[in-house]
């Protein structure tokens, strides 16, 4: 018996070290997945406690100084499950204005980064004593100047990095300084304009701003005690919303004492916004991982079934004999198991090491996917190991197991007479007597069909290989080049700038807007927090839907009456709303509280669950019962351009800048790209580029490791023909085309038919997967240019691969493996 | 040795192989001086392990001469590169094997059309070449697209035959042809070699077995590396049979065989 174990193994060691090394990827990306995929439930919540980050922030704008802050604190005292909070003091950066005509406080100040232009930023204290949730910080660098600390988010997002320089103008006067380090913070992770700075430069702004100030601006962080997420969000939400009812009822109060009174300005954050900007995507990665070692795992399959198979044919005559000594089937098939025991086991160790030690290299992916310092949130999980190291094993004793079934159909005799044959005689395929193409080529395609199952199963892995690829290639199309289709699933509107003012007279700014040439439309629109039939959820509300870029409607048609509304179509299934349903609208502020009825016309997809309806600001009009909309700091200016004719976000500026003197006020300035960027797209784009890199990566290996075995086992069995070829007077270079050829034939017809799959099916796959997640209808545009790209990528690999593989065919020497005898 | 007005087909100069086994040299051929004649039925004969086959396959171009210059047709082959010499093989040499070597997963046709196709001629006048080659051999149409596994040794060996001449080689090469055939299939295949003889086609077998070896019009005979001598048989008449194997048997003594 062991002679046939010696015999396996030397005829394919190269077999062995490849099944090993896929063994080794399949294990090694198994812990990964499972890991980031069992981790992300307490990932957020322990990047939370890393980062000493709030789960809650609401920030007040309250001129004049009120009781906004005894109020919202009362409320913070009654709850049980508010573990702790605190209150900063906090200044807004903007654009200096040189004048300070009115009463409320502002900081005119125009603030760079770099050379960069940055406006609406806001000023948090580092040494403030009072701060709960003092920042984490990493990457620290001292350097002489005023220390200014930025999110993780900002430097994944912007082209700034630590170190860079600094210059804050305030009341004209400079402060140069630079970027001092990083630190993360979760619910402000999205406005890359929230800076710390150090408490001299913040005592300098206060100073500055001292006789002036009569505007309260701070934010009230809080943290949750509870443990669970689903909780613990559930909570965040229900508090930030008794938090803003509050101040409507304070608005409310004022209002009815002083109606010349300005709104007390808020808005809140919460960690679970956060969450679901960038769960999903971290789950996507966490189970394409896994995705990945299961087909790694099926390819394991593939090759040591044809590795078992292929021996006991070899060793068909060896088996006969020891079953003629005596020896049963199960002895005989389980000498088989004992290889590949030692042989996984090895791997499996090697794997586990290998998981262990390359967790960091995935975790800072995650890291910049989640815009979190996530390398002490997520670990190997230990559960996932044992459950890799059960699936590879399952997988790789089953297909032993039964590839060596035919062992029970060898008898001595049968064996003696060698009736187990490797190949095919009923018919003659691909017979050269009619053949027109070149010889080398031809005698690659009888290789083909003389070798059945070595071509199914390069055909099968190619085919599978190619099939990711492909799928791996749509995604990123759809995500990186052309972000239409993931945008309208976004439920965000692609307009070409976003912009609001908190000046009080905004017409001129938007009479300039008008008056750029190519200028196209201005389309005003706001989000509002409201509950559909007893579900809250946030609107998206806009004046007119005729120039929205961003196709939401995937199903039925936009509203055209004030009382028609879009759905979310997960919400929609969820609650059983269907077209044609009439739901209720229900608004509170304060004391107020009004109803409408509106019917379902359309539904739209909510991937980042950013709202749950979409209709006209006319809804808002009657919830609210007021006539018309004030611009205010919670409405939106959409602005749209011809195509081609919008300006660069400088220009405008400068435009705007140039406007009354330069009294402009940004309460909101951002180009429809970088809104949609900042939201999500910086983050799928991470995913993608991580991605694609990944998989074609893992396919070149796979693809390459596969054809070395096949190769080195080829010229190993079939030196004798090839001696005989050489005799007759082929040429190395002949043999090597004639083995290209036929891996090249192969790698076509697997990568033609894994490719179309792929393309034609990713929609498909990701509306099955994407219903989970807020997104059932994928209609990714299919890059068929990509497609054949990956057909060329995957022949080309295949080609040089087998070329290079097939060179030792030059050491055959015809005389000297011709005598060999046996 | 051959008259100065024979036309050789293959001259060595000096030729010696050795080989290194476990480190220690092995000198199989030694400064071999030989001429094959065009049109001779060419016989090796010398004890195993008298270097007959090197000798053969070096002669061929299928192995390097470790010294020593082969010229083969007025070209000096043992300079060529191995592309070069399997280019050259295509035309010039045909080979007939002990274990004949045809390929498993190609019919027979096809193993005879993989050599006739490297010829560069018209693939139909190929085909048509191969089918009356091997009709003639005695392999039938309806046998054509077996397989070898399904064939006797003896069949087999005459597929190789028809493989060897397919492209009209100046020279066939063949190494103990009939060392695993019996006597019957062994005699069917010596008459075809004797036809081709017959034919005008040169020929050098190698071979231990006297009744292969009188089908030769010349025998030489190989010891330690070098032509010991040589006999001159005639060319073959099946009714001298007897007469050409005792005078072989002479010489065969005379050599210590």
């Amino acid at each position: 018996m062991w002679s046939i174990i010696k015999s396996h193994f030397h005829k394919g060691k190269t077999g062995f070290i490849i099944t090993g090394l896929f063994i080794i990827l399949s294990v090694l990306m198994m812990i990964v997945g499972l890991s980031i995929c069992f981790g992300i439930d307490t990932l957020y919540q322990k990047a939370r406690d890393i980062s000493n980050s709030p789960d809650c922030c609401i920030s007040v704008f309250e001129s004049p100084y009120g009781e906004s802050q005894a109020r919202l604190e009362e409320i913070l005292k009654s709850k049980d499950y508010v573990e702790n909070y605190d209150l900063q003091e906090i200044y807004y950066l903007e654009k200096e204005d040189g004048e300070n005509t009115d009463k409320r406080l502002e900081f005119y100040t125009r603030t760079y980064i770099g050379n960069m232009f940055v406006s609406n930023w806001v000023a948090l204290n580092i040494d403030d004593e009072n701060n709960a949730f003092k920042p984490q910080l990493r990457d620290t660098v001292e350097k002489e100047g005023y220390k200014f600390y930025v999110t993780g988010n900002f430097i994944a997002t912007t082209m700034f990095s630590v170190g860079d320089n600094v210059r804050t103008t305030i009341n004209g006067k400079t402060y140069e300084g630079y970027i001092a380090g990083i630190y993360d913070d979760m619910t402000r992770i999205y406005n890359t304009a929230n800076i710390y700075i150090g408490g001299d430069l913040f005592e300098e702004i206060a100073k500055q701003s001292e006789d002036d100030r009569i505007t309260r601006e701070y934010n009230i962080n809080i943290r949750i005690d509870s443990k669970d997420e689903a909780e613990s969000a559930r909570l965040q939400q229900q508090l930030c919303k008794e938090l803003e009812s509050a101040i409507v009822q304070l608005n409310v109060d004022r209002l009815s004492q002083d109606p010349t009174l300005p709104y007390i300005y808020y808005n809140y954050v919460t960690r679970e916004i956060f969450t679901q900007g960038t769960k999903s995507f971290i789950l996507l990665l966490g189970t394409a991982l896994i995705a990945f070692s299961v087909i790694v795992a099926i390819i394991v399959a593939i090759v040591i079934g044809f590795l078992v198979r292929s021996s006991v044919f070899d060793e068909v005559r060896n088996l006969g004999v020891l079953k003629a000594l005596g020896y049963t089937t199960t002895q005989l098939r389980l000498s088989y198991l004992a290889i590949y025991g030692v042989i996984g086991g090895i791997c499996l160790a090697v794997g586990v090491t290998l998981g262990v030690g390359l967790m960091p290299a995935f975790v800072n992916v995650v890291t910049g996917m989640a815009r979190l310092d996530c390398s002490k949130a997520i670990s190997v999980n230990v559960g996932g190991i044992f459950l890799a190291i059960a699936f590879v094993l399952a997988v790789v004793s089953s297909v032993v197991y039964l590839s060596t079934a035919r062992v029970k159909s060898v008898t001595p005799l049968s064996a003696m007479r060698n009736n187990i044959q490797t190949h095919t005689f009923r018919r003659n395929r691909a017979s050269l007597n009619k053949s027109k193409i070149n010889i080398n080529a031809h005698l690659g395609i009888k290789s083909i069909v003389g070798e059945t199952h070595r071509s199914v199963m390069v055909v099968a892995i190619v085919l599978i290989m190619s099939l990711l690829c492909s799928f791996v290639s749509v995604v990123f199309y759809n995500l990186k080049v052309d972000q239409t289709a993931i945008i309208s699933m976004s439920a965000i509107e692609n307009a070409d700038y976003y912009v609001n003012f908190s000046n009080d007279d905004t017409s001129p700014y938007f009479d300039a807007i008008h008056n750029i040439d190519g200028f196209e439309a201005d389309v005003r629109a706001t989000s509002v927090g409201l509950e559909i039939d007893g579900g809250y959820g946030q609107g998206q509300l806009f004046e007119n839907f005729d120039h929205i870029r961003t196709q939401f409607v995937y199903k039925g048609r936009y509203p055209k009456y004030a009382n028609e509304i879009l759905i979310d179509y997960a919400y929609a299934t969820e609650k059983g709303y269907k077209l044609g349903d009439s739901v209720t609208l229900h608004m509170e502020r304060g004391t107020l509280k009004s109803d409408k009825s509106c019917v379902i016309v359309g539904y739209f997809q909510n991937l980042l669950d950013m709202c749950k309806v979409m209709g006209f600001l006319e809804i808002l009009y009657e919830l609210y019962d007021i006539p018309t909309l004030e611009d205010s700091k919670y409405v939106r200016h959409l602005i749209y351009f011809e195509k081609g004719k919008a300006p660069d976000i400088d220009e405008l500026r400068e435009i705007l800048m140039q406007v009354d003197g330069g009294k402009v006020m940004f309460n909101g300035f951002q180009s429809g790209e970088d809104y949609i960027g900042s939201a999500f797209l910086n983050t799928v784009e991470t995913a993608a580029d991580a991605v694609m890199s990944v998989f074609f990566s893992i396919t070149a290996i796979v693809i390459a490791l596969l054809l070395i075995m096949l190769i080195k086992l080829k010229l190993l069995r079939e030196r004798r023909n090839y001696a005989v070829y050489k005799a007759l007077g082929y040429t190395s270079l002949d043999i090597m085309l004639q083995i290209a050829t036929s891996m090249l034939l192969l790698g076509l017809v697997g990568s033609i038919i894994g490719a179309l799959i792929g393309a034609l099916t990713t929609s498909p796959i990701l509306s099955l997967f994407g219903k989970y997640i807020g997104a059932g209808h994928f209609a990714f545009i299919i890059p068929w240019g990509y497609t054949v790209c990956v057909v060329l990528f995957i022949c080309v690999l295949i080609c040089a691969v087998s070329m290079l593989c097939a060179i030792p065919v030059r050491k055959i020497n015809p005389a000297k493996h011709l005598r060999e005898r046996g | 040795m051959k008259e100065l007005n024979d036309k050789f087909v293959i001259r060595t100069q000096g030729l010696c192989k050795t080989f290194s086994i476990g480190g220690v040299q092995q000198h199989v051929l030694n400064n071999l001086d030989i001429d094959i004649v065009e049109g001779d039925f060419t016989v090796i004969m010398g004890n195993s392990g008298s270097g007959k086959s090197t000798l053969l396959y070096a002669l061929s171009g299928m192995d390097r001469p470790t010294l020593g210059k082969i010229i083969f047709d007025a070209q000096t082959i043992s300079d060529f590169s191995n592309d070069k010499l399997a280019k050259f093989r295509r035309t010039n040499c045909g080979f007939i094997f002990q274990e004949v070597f045809l390929n498993d997963n190609m019919s027979i046709m096809d193993n005879v059309l993989a050599a006739g196709y490297l010829s560069g001629r018209n693939r139909k006048q190929v085909y048509q070449e191969a089918c009356e080659r091997l009709s003639q051999v005695g392999i039938g149409e309806d046998m054509f697209n077996k397989f070898p596994s399904q064939m006797s040794g003896g069949e087999l060996q005459r597929v190789g035959l028809v493989r060897a001449i397919i492209n009209s080689p100046k020279v066939v090469f063949a190494d103990e042809p009939t060392g695993a055939l019996n006597s019957a299939n062994s005699v069917a295949v010596l008459d075809i070699m004797n036809k081709l003889h017959a034919e005008g086609k040169s020929i050098l077998m190698v071979t231990h077995d006297m009744r292969s070896a009188i089908r030769g019009n010349r025998i030489l005979y190989l010891k330690d590396g070098v032509i010991l001598n040589e006999i001159d048989l005639g060319n073959y008449d099946v009714s001298q049979e007897k007469q050409r194997l005792d005078t072989l048997k002479v010489f065969l003594d005379e050599m210590g065989w």
